[in-house]
Order: C-alpha cells, then structure tokens, then sequence
C-alpha cells in the first residue's frame, strides 16, 4: 500500500471504479463533497497541470473509508491529506480552527504546565462558548469538547508501582490519553500487569502527527515522525512490543507514516506494533490471556473507530470482551460517527459530522446500552455527543472485570 | 456552388495557417478536411513546440526556425502553449563531445541553453533518472495541436475565412492548364457540390501524392509513422529530450493532465495510425534512460501519426529526409494555380503558411504582408469572464475550460451554467469536462461524433478512457437539436472503439484492470456488444 517514494503523489493505480464514493460517509452527509475519487487521485492530476480554489479538500475528513474499500490500495485519503498539506502553503487558512485543533499537543502541554490549567480551560472552553468566541475561531458551539485533566498520564504513571515482568512493552498514550483521559492510560497499565506484562513509556515520545496530517500540516507531522520513527525503532531493538490504545495514534505510526514519508526503520517497528485490545488477543492466542473476571451485568454496545476498522486487525475487543462472565455487548455495525479525530470541531463541519454519526446514534439509542465502548477517544466523545449514552474504552471494562 | 478564390486542402496545422494568413491579407479562402480539423498528423504528435534545439547540430537553418516560431507562437498562441520550458539531458551512454557541439550549435543559432547542476536539475524534476550526467534549460514548450486549430480557424472566421470538415476533395477542374474548382462530397450527407476558384492549395500533408493526383501530378511525400505513448499524468513539468544525435523514444512531453513519450521513425502509408506492442517495449527501453522508474507509470493508451517528409530524391527515407518544407507551384509541370505544400514541422507551421502565401499572393497580384505572427488567436478573456467562469466551474475547471473554448463559446457555457446549475456536472471526471460544455460543443454544426467533441473538449481522455464519460457523453447529447445523437447505441460503441484502438496494444497492469471495469460495464451490466442481436 506504500505510495512510491520517489514519485510521492502517485495517482496511477486509481481505475476510477467509484467504489470509494458509494463507500464514503461525507460524500453520502453533504453535496459539498464530490468524494474520494474526484478528490483523491482525479484531481491529483489536475493538480499538476493547474492551481485553483479546491474547497473540497477541507471536506475530506481522513476517515479512510475510502482507503478501507479501495480494491486497487490507492491511498486516497493520503493523496488528499498531501493535496491539502501542499494547498495551504499558498491559498489563506479559513479559521484559527485548524491550527488549535492540528497542534492539540501544544494545547495540552500548555495547559498541564498551568496550576489549575485544566479547571481554568474548562471554563475558558464554558466562557468561550458564551461569548461566541468559540464560534469566531471556527469551532463549533455544539459539540461537548475534550476536557482537560489535571495530571497528565505521564505524571500519574510515574506513580504507579509495577511489577517487573519478561514480558515488556512501550505505551505510546498519545496527547489524547495524556492530556483528556489520563485514567485510560492507567487502566492499561493495571490491566497488562494483571497479564503479566510489564508497561514502559517514553517521555520523548510526541505526538503521533495524526490531527497535523488530517489539519494539512504534513511538514509539522514529518518533524514529529523523526523523532518518533527514531525511537520507536530503539524500543523494537530493545526487545520491546509497541502498543497503542488510540486506534488514530496506532494507524499512524504504523502505517501512514510509511505512506507519508521515508524514514529508515520504520517497517522494522511496525511489525512489532499492537493496538492495546489486539496485544490482548495476541496473548489470548498464546493461551496466556488472563481470564480470572468477575461477573458483569452492565449492557454494552461497541462501535469499531475507522482507523481500527482500516488496520486490518479485526476486531479485537469483540473478540475477548464477550469472555467476561454475563457480558451483554453486541457491535453497533454503524459505520463513521462523523468526529474524525478534530474534523467535526471544525464550525463549518459539525452540521456533517452530526449527520454522519446519525446513523450510529439511533443505533446506540435503539440498543438501551448503559454504556459505549470504543478504543477512539473522539468517537467516545461523538457516541455521548450524539446519543447521551457514555462511552468507555474496552480496557476500562477489562479493568472492572479484574474487580479492580 | 461555392465561389471563392483561394481553396486550401487540408485541415492540419498548415493548411489552417494558410487559411488564417490569406484570410488576415483580404483573400476569399475556404478550407476543405476529409475528417475533422486535426485528425491526422497535426494531433497524432509530441504536443511539441520545438525550441531548436533539436536541430541545432544537425540542420541549423530549422533550428533558427523552430526558436524564432516558438517566440512567435508563445505569444500568438498563448492560449494553446503550456509554456513550460524544457530540459535537455546526457545520459552515461551518450557522447560527450556531442554536448560539446550541441552548446556551440545552440549559441550560434540562438537559443538559450543554460547550464544547471544535476541538483538542480533533480529538484526541478524528481523524476530524473539519477544516472543522468549533464543538464540545461532550454525555451520548449507543450502546445495543444487540436486548440491551435480551432483558435487559428477562429481567427481566421474573424476575417471571412471558412473552414469545411469531413468534406472530401473528390476532383481538381482545371481549364487550359489552369486551376477553375474543387469538387467536393459532404461525407455524412453524401451531397456533393463544387467550389469555384482561381487558387488551390494543396495542404494535405501525408495525403499530399493523392491530392497531386486528382491533378494528374506527381508528389514524393513519404510518409514517416511515428508512436507516442501517453501516461496517465505529468511525470515531468518540463519537456525532457535527451542530449543525443535525434533517435527514437527521446523526447517526454508534459502536456495537459499527460505525458507523452514519442517517437518512433517508420516508412508507411499516408493513413497507417496502427501501433504495436513491440514497439511500446522498445520506447520503454530507452524511456528508461531518462525516468528510471517508467515501469511503475500507467501508460493510458498509444497513438501514432505519419509525418510527411518531403523528398525530391524519391529514395530518400526516414529520418534522412528533409524535415524541412517545401512549396511546390506546379505550374512547372503544366497545372497552374496549384500548389503543394509539404514536409516541415508543426512548430514552424505559420512560417510555412507565410512562405506558401506570399507566392500564391504575388500571383494574384496582392500586395498586403503577412500579419499572422503579430495578433493573438483569440483574445484573453476578460477577468469578469473569468470570475464568472470561478463562479459556476468546479475546481480547476474555469481556466481549463477558457483556455480550450475561447471567448464566445466560454460565455454561452457559463451562460448555460448559470441558467441550468446542475449543467455543471461533470461528464467527464478525469478531464474536468462539465455537461454544459459538452452540450454547447455537441451542438455545433462541425461535431457529428461523440469523438469530435472529444477533440475539443478532451472529453474521454483521461484515465478511464471513456469508461464512465461514454454512456454519460451519449446520455447527455442525446437531445431534438443534435441530429447526430439518435443512434446511442452506435455511437457508445464507436466512442469506446476508438479508446480501445490506444489501449490494445498497452494491455497489462493498471491499464487492464481498468479496461476489465470498461468490459463490465458495457459488455456485462449494458450488454452492449449483445443489442444488435435483439434488434
């Protein structure tokens, strides 16, 4: 699937079969989008012969439905993501929206710094949407916003006492985990010892770049690979697995990276790359997953995030969830919930991405499920957006099911 | 019966200079195609406006041509030249002491070659074969042969000139030795008519010989086929030649959404358009030289054209004859007022015509000059055209668009856009062809086949190669106004015919699992190929 290198922006594997627009979620919300194909790889060669206005590739939502049924490996959604990195460099940004949403890492890390930051983006978020601000900077008033915790992951992981096993892996949290949802990342670690593996993480770790490339700013995520590239490679040689347990995070350093850019080293990790619920199943197989749970009455419905869906991987979390004595969870089936990492943020996209996830939604609410269940944390927070129901990720289920 | 003084045979690149030039200086002309304009060898090319460089060891007369030619149609033309520039480039195998010789030719017939690094060179293109050893920027271009004959016929409208196609010259009258008409058969509605004049000139290219026959003389064009394939995109945005003694499969043109790697040398016949296999693997051996990774570029299709080298010596062949032209007045040989154009290049098509006017103008005793080089072919369009145009296209449709149609025809498709919103949908999605304007061009008196509007409007030229637009096309010129559109059946199988004729002998890779989806659609989900069993 890798794009050839030397000819990055390659369109010639397209035969226009059309596959990827009847698939596509946007293209199926909003006339606005003429689809993947048009988008993608048709107007790659346009694109060479011509500069013009091209509002069609802020639709694009790097979901890659697209790139999930094309029968040729086109990566579509890559060919856009690049059209667009290459678009803004001379064509003016239409909101700030972008650049906040793009650089999530920096917010985070601003915010964590501050005494009391998060409490204070909270309200800042609850003042802005008060006074419209939200709004001028072309983020949506609708959507219920990631909220910031008090200690990042990092600074609670170092709190945390482990016992040392043979079997080791690196937790990549990603901004997500470490700035919103920190206690996702501690469900890891405790669920994993329960398993006998011991969890590592790497301070020098950056974000993966996935909101850059979806943002247009493939140049910023292409610094953040290196750094990345460099040590994930050294954890691998180290004789440790890699896991992820944000399937965009995942998707990422696993494969686009390797559609973007050409680093050395980089099929040599990704071999030895595990979303968090996947490493599970991977010991289940082994005959080495823990099963010791206690009883769970609670009703669940699992909606699978696109980014797990185009990894190729199944799905890992229907698969070991239902051992868990008394589990009622069944898989919403559902298709796109329209968030797309920051894309239905985005003013001028929420309409979209509410219409999106509709389908989802209706479904969630048709189940009477007490609770979602999804591995992506901006899916999690579209499934309560658009269903009132909460959601969770798998590993806070297994983490309860330990009784812990 | 038509009257007129002046009937030019032959609707290619010469034959329409000429038409435009007697036109600009005051003389009654009409032009007379067998096809359509641009049929032939004026489209079946490189898409090159040559900078000389080419020549410049070889024939430096031509090269002095080719770069003042190019200057000249750079400017007239602007609306047909992608003005893109070009590389030339030595690879390891080629002579070191050539470039030498090619540097100094090059400077004594100026054209600019300038010196870059090999950096530099693959910084401009990324595609360069990094075998490759010396560079220099030269002034090449693209030019889009179907537009300049549209535009130069256009122009020379605007002066009272006429252009007739798919008219076929079926005799040459003469009286007492001396040029009196033209008969000429209509070939969709078999009506035949004559044109009355006092001048024929003979613009027929390869076809010249059977032109100087109906005159009962002698013409020795032979005619050269050479095969181009086209990629699916731009591999390059600067026109590559190899830094050799001319060969074969040495030149890659940008051109338009394309590239098209050309060419190849062979005696034929005058309509010989046939391609083979063989040849595509050999041009791609040598293609390789200059893009090392040809192998991983979807060729699209592979066309050829014959050029009409001139040869007084009747044994003169291939690349030795002379690519320069001649104009023949054969009045030497006992026909008066009948001339003969021949040979020559597409690049130095307006000296041509000139060249040929100026002696049929001295005969008629005109004294006007030559003004071809010094107005455009149309007009630029306006920028409230233009932004009107932003406002109603899809993205990089607008300028496409104005740049193939011209003023007029670009204002009654924004017009039909702008009364009907849902004509802007695309036909064609590879090319960025809208609905609109595919109607306005089928509506015209001169298209009577889906592939004629293929020529103006690239319809169907794109990666799909009429997968999608063939159905849509048909669907859509399907209306009470276009007498031609009734028979879809037909005209879906004829478009698709012709896509096919390209693609055969380029059948593996991308390009066969494209025509796989094409056979689905029409053989399978269509049956096509089955409705003349049920009629």
């Amino acid at each position: 699937m890798a794009i050839n290198k030397q000819h990055a922006i390659d369109p010639d594997k397209c035969t226009a079969c059309t596959i990827c627009i009847t698939a596509c979620p946007v293209t199926a919300a909003t006339r606005k989008f003429r689809g993947p194909k048009m988008t993608g790889p048709a107007l790659t060669r346009l694109r060479k012969l011509v500069s013009d206005d091209d509002p069609m590739l802020d639709y694009c939502s790097n979901c890659k439905t697209c790139d999930l049924v094309c029968p040729s490996g086109v990566p579509i959604s890559t060919l856009n993501m690049m059209a667009k990195n290459e678009y803004y460099k001379t064509h003016p940004r239409k909101s700030r929206a972008d650049d906040m949403l793009a650089h999530s890492e920096k917010m985070g890390k601003l915010i964590t710094a501050l005494p009391m930051g998060s409490t204070f983006a909270g309200m800042g978020m609850a003042i802005g949407k008060a006074f419209n601000m939200m709004n001028a900077m072309g983020i949506t008033q609708n959507a219920k916003m990631p909220t910031y915790a008090s200690e990042s992951f990092i600074s609670k992981f170092k709190k945390i006492k482990q016992t040392s096993y043979p079997r080791k892996v690196v937790f990549f949290s990603g901004c997500y985990i470490n700035y919103n949802q920190p206690e996702v990342g501690v469900d890891l670690v405790k669920v994993y010892q329960k398993n006998e593996v011991e969890v590592a993480v790497d301070e020098k770790f950056v974000c993966c770049g996935s909101p850059m490339v979806s943002g247009g700013y493939i140049d910023d995520a292409r610094i953040n690979a290196a750094k990345n590239v460099k040590l994930l490679k050294g954890w691998v040689d180290k004789g440790y697995d890699i896991v992820t347990a944000c399937t965009s995070c995942g998707l990422m350093l696993k494969q686009e990276y390797q559609e973007l850019f050409d680093f050395a080293g980089m099929a040599d990790y990704a071999e030895h790359m595990y979303d968090s619920i996947e490493y599970l199943a991977k010991l289940n197989d082994e005959g080495k997953f823990n099963t010791d749970f206690v009883e769970n009455s609670t009703k669940y419905i699992y909606h699978a995030p696109c980014h797990l869906k185009v990894q190729a991987i199944g799905r890992p979390s229907m698969e070991l969830l239902p051992l868990i004595p008394g589990m009622q969870i069944e898989e919403a089936d559902a298709g796109c919930c329209g968030i797309s990492g920051s894309y239905g943020f985005k003013a001028d996209k929420n309409e979209i991405a509410m219409k999106v996830g509709s389908k989802l939604f209706a479904r969630i609410k048709n189940s009477h499920a007490d609770l979602g269940v999804s591995e992506c944390g901006t899916c999690r927070l579209q499934m309560e957006n658009g269903s009132g129901v909460h959601a969770i990720h798998p590993l806070t289920v297994f983490k309860k099911a330990y009784g812990l | 019966m038509l009257k007129t003084t002046v009937v030019v045979i032959g609707g290619g690149a010469t034959g329409v200079g000429i038409l435009r030039d007697l036109s600009m200086r005051g003389v009654d002309t009409i032009l007379v195609e067998r096809d359509d304009l641009g049929y032939w060898t004026s489209s079946r090319f490189h898409g090159l406006l040559h900078s000389g460089g080419r020549y410049a060891v070889k024939d430096k007369e031509a090269a002095k041509e080719c770069i003042e030619e190019n200057t000249i149609l750079r400017r007239i033309g602007r609306h047909c030249v992608e003005a893109t520039e070009s590389i030339f480039v030595r690879a390891p195998e080629d002579s070191e002491e050539y470039e030498h010789e090619w540097v100094k030719s090059c400077a004594e017939c100026g054209i600019s070659a300038i010196p870059i690094s090999m950096d530099e060179a693959f910084k401009l293109e990324p595609n360069l074969s990094r075998k490759l050893l010396s560079a220099y920027r030269c002034p090449g271009a693209a030019i889009d042969g179907f537009r300049l004959l549209w535009q130069t016929v256009a122009s020379a409208n605007k002066y009272g000139g006429k252009a007739m196609t798919y008219m076929e010259v079926t005799g040459i009258e003469t009286e007492n030795g001396e040029v009196v008409g033209v008969r000429i058969r209509d070939r969709w509605t078999g009506r035949e008519d004559k044109i009355a004049c006092d001048f024929v000139i003979s613009a027929a290219g390869s076809f010249s010989g059977e032109v100087a026959k109906l005159a009962g003389l002698t013409v020795n064009v032979k005619p050269s086929k050479g095969t181009l394939i086209a990629f699916n995109h731009r591999i390059c945005n600067r026109v590559i030649h190899r830094l050799h003694k001319s060969s074969d499969a040495d030149i890659f043109v940008p051109h338009g959404s394309i590239t098209i790697l050309g060419t190849t040398s062979i005696d034929s016949a005058p309509d010989d358009t046939s391609t083979e296999t063989a040849e595509v693997v050999e041009m791609m051996k040598v293609g390789e030289v200059t893009f090392e990774n040809i192998y991983d570029y979807r060729i699209l299709r592979v066309f050829a054209g014959t050029r009409p080298l001139y040869s007084a010596d009747p044994n003169a062949k291939g690349r030795s004859a002379s690519r320069g032209f001649v104009a023949l007045d054969h009045a030497h040989e006992g026909v008066k007022h009948f001339f003969s154009v021949c040979g020559g290049k597409f690049t130095t098509y307006r000296l041509m015509a000139e060249k040929v006017c100026n002696m049929v103008c001295e005969q008629l005793g005109v004294n006007e000059k030559c003004h071809t080089a010094e107005e455009n072919l149309v007009d630029d369009p306006s920028p409230e055209l233009i932004n009107r145009a932003k406002a109603v296209f899809p993205s990089y449709g607008a300028e496409l668009a104005s740049s193939r149609l011209g003023n007029d025809k670009l204002e009654r498709v924004i017009e039909r856009i702008e009364k009907q919103p849902e004509m802007k949908e695309l036909v064609c999605e590879c090319e960025n062809v809208t609905r609109a304007e595919i109607e306005e061009i089928a509506g015209e008196p001169t298209s009577h086949t889906v592939s004629d509007v293929r020529r103006r409007t690239r319809l169907g030229m794109g990666t799909c190669q009429g997968t999608f637009c063939a159905y849509r096309s048909v669907g859509a010129i399907d209306k009470e106004d276009v007498p031609w559109s009734k028979d879809t059946v037909n005209l879906c199988k004829d478009f698709l015919e012709t896509r096919w004729k390209g693609i055969r002998p380029v059948l593996w890779g991308n390009m066969l699992r494209d025509i796989e989806l094409t056979r689905a659609i029409y053989d399978a989900a269509l049956n096509l190929s089955g409705v003349e069993d049920i009629k």
